[in-house]
């Protein structure tokens, strides 16, 4: 119940993002947040280079932005633990896609059955909210007991991270969806399968595209975890392993890397946004 | 049953213009609600009690009364989207308990698909049994083209203002070719210009298409001038105090300006004995 909750609200901010609602107040406010963000960043790069400069911190807890460059430069061209950093790159992506593409397979449906019907509701209602607050970790374990340390479990272990932001999701978009519109279809001589077809999977698509930016983002900080088991490339494997060989600029690299990728995924999804849902907000 | 008859009832076949002459192809289709009541579960009074409605083909029915009389709940009804506690539905004999592309329903505020373009709304009914893309886009074309919006099937539904998405929803509901136009309120968000050539635009396509038309609305004038037959509800509970012959839409269709027609002292004399049995009974 209570992430129902939670993932209204975040559908109302995406839904309120494209209209001005708060006309007067709102440009300067967000000028000022942007100028605070500034001054933090601007602010944290100064002490890290500061302290790494006059080796506050000793280099092998705190390589200086210019080695960690370097190693982004050097890992992109040579490797690291037999693989290039667009190789490890890949292999994390290639991860994180096939788990989203086999989480939108379960959960679109199940967020649809929960949705329309009241028995849908009684069935995948508990299961969700069961998966929902675990972490990773926890059922990781099990996962490799099931079904093995092969590519399937890491997989899966990211897949079942994604499940519940995208039921939920969805669950509310075609709660949403406008009776009118379903009554229109119906005398339009639609059946009940056409309808969910036409009518409330197109109305729940803003919702389910917001879904699945949530289960990206939690996809995305499942990924390592995934990759803690017997992964030979991937962006988690490659901090690990350079965990292990205290070679930290690596491990910071990879993680300016990973917030990277994450960025500008998210800016992906708004672009897929505007472009699958031009609709949302112009109502 | 005898009611009183208001303007000179001017047989639907003389049309205008040749092809907006009534020629029905079908034969006669009859809407009945027979003695319908409406309890709505958790309310404590009924929201219909016994109303009966007769909808022939050809027939303009409008629903008047103030608001909270049951006039959505009967149309519903009628559509098959409200099933009724009491009395029946039928179509041609045929008990209705669910709704049917026999009969179309236009809402007040359009509930037009934004997902899709002007002529896939339009084509929505046809895309339901299946007809090819390009049948439903020429479909489309020639009943954009007869609710007055040539042109427009490639635009997106915010485009739209609020007149041109009430036509366009009218044009949809023409698409599924039905028996029956329902419709609540389909003038009420329009502005009084647009909402007047809104008025001869339905009982153009009233005349030219045979259909049988039950329509809720707000407007004294606009229930007049439409309307065959004039239903009058009242609250507390919804049940039905009044129905009475019309021939205003006629005139207009059998060629008489729609002023002349509001100019004449018949339209006015109509027109407060309908106020007056609307608000029958309050004492105000
Ligand atoms: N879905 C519903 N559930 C419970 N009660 C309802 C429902 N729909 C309508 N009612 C009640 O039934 C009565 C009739 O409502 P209805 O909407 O049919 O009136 P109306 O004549 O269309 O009113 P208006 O002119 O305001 O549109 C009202 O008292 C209303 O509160
Ligand atoms: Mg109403």
């Amino acid at each position: 119940m209570t992430l129902s909750i939670e993932a209204s609200g975040d559908i109302a901010d995406a839904a309120v993002g494209s209209v001005p609602t708060e006309p007067k107040a709102k440009p300067s406010a967000k000028r000022t947040a942007r100028i605070a963000s500034a001054v933090t960043v601007t602010g944290l790069l100064l002490l890290w280079i500061v302290s790494a400069h006059f080796k506050l911190v000793s280099p092998v807890f705190l390589p200086s932005p210019a080695a960690v460059l370097w190693k982004f430069y050097s890992v992109a061209t040579n490797g690291f633990v037999d693989a290039t950093l667009w190789q490890h790159l890949l292999a994390s992506l290639l991860r994180v896609f096939a788990a989203l593409l086999f989480a939108l397979l379960v959960a679109v449906p199940a967020g649809i059955a929960i949705g329309v019907s009241a028995v849908g509701r009684g069935i995948f209602d508990p299961i969700i909210e069961f998966i929902r607050p675990i972490p990773p970790l926890a059922y990781l374990p099990l996962v490799i007991i099931w079904f093995g340390i092969g590519e399937p479990s890491k997989i899966l272990v990211i897949a079942i991270a994604m499940l519940a932001p995208i039921a939920i999701s969805t669950a509310a978009g075609v709660k949403g969806a406008s009776l009118d519109r379903i009554n229109a279809a119906r005398a339009l001589g639609a059946t009940r399968l056409q309808v969910i077809r036409h009518v409330i999977l197109p109305s729940a698509l803003p919702n389910i595209l917001t879904g699945l930016r949530i289960a990206l983002g939690a996809g995305w900080s499942t990924l390592v975890a995934a990759e803690l088991v017997a992964a030979t490339r991937g962006l988690g494997f490659m901090i690990q392993s350079a965990a292990q060989f205290l070679v930290t600029d690596v491990v910071i690299m990879g993680i300016f890397v990973i917030a990277g990728v994450a960025f500008i995924l998210e800016i992906g999804i708004r672009r897929l946004e505007r472009l699958l849902v031009p609709w949302a907000g112009k109502e | 049953m005898s009611f009183p008859v208001f303007g000179v009832p001017t047989p639907p076949t003389a049309g205008k213009a040749t092809d907006a002459a009534v020629q029905p192809v079908d034969p006669m289709a009859h809407l009945v609600l027979d003695h319908v009541s409406v309890h709505y579960e958790g309310q404590t009074q009924p929201a219909v009690v016994q109303a009966s409605i007769s909808v022939k083909s050809g027939d303009f029915v409008v629903l008047v009364g103030r608001s909270g009389c049951g006039k959505t709940t009967l149309l519903n009804t009628a559509a098959g989207l409200v099933t009724p506690t009491g009395g029946a539905v039928t179509v041609d004999g045929r008990n209705i308990t669910s709704p049917g592309a026999d009969r179309a329903v236009v809402f007040q505020n359009d509930a037009l698909f934004p997902w899709l373009s002007v002529k896939d709304n339009v084509g929505f009914a046809l895309k339901l049994r299946g007809v090819p893309q390009q049948e439903r886009d020429a479909a489309a074309t020639r009943l954009l083209e007869r609710v007055k919006l040539d042109g427009i099937g490639g635009k997106a539904i915010w485009e739209l203002s609020g007149g041109m998405r009430q036509r366009v929803g009218l044009a949809r509901a023409l698409a599924a070719e039905p028996d029956f136009l329902l419709m609540d309120e389909p003038l009420g968000a329009l502005d009084a210009l647009t909402r007047e050539r809104m008025q001869t635009l339905l009982l153009d396509i009233w005349a030219a298409n045979s259909v049988g038309v039950l329509m809720v609305t707000h407007g004294i004038d606009e229930a007049l001038l439409l309307a065959t037959r004039i239903v009058v509800l009242a609250p507390g509970p919804g049940r039905i105090v009044r129905q009475m012959e019309a021939g205003f839409g006629r005139r207009y269709v059998g060629g008489e300006p729609v002023r002349s027609i509001k100019a004449d002292p018949a339209f006015n004399r109509a027109r407060a004995e309908l106020e007056d049995s609307i608000f029958e009974g309050e004492t105000a």
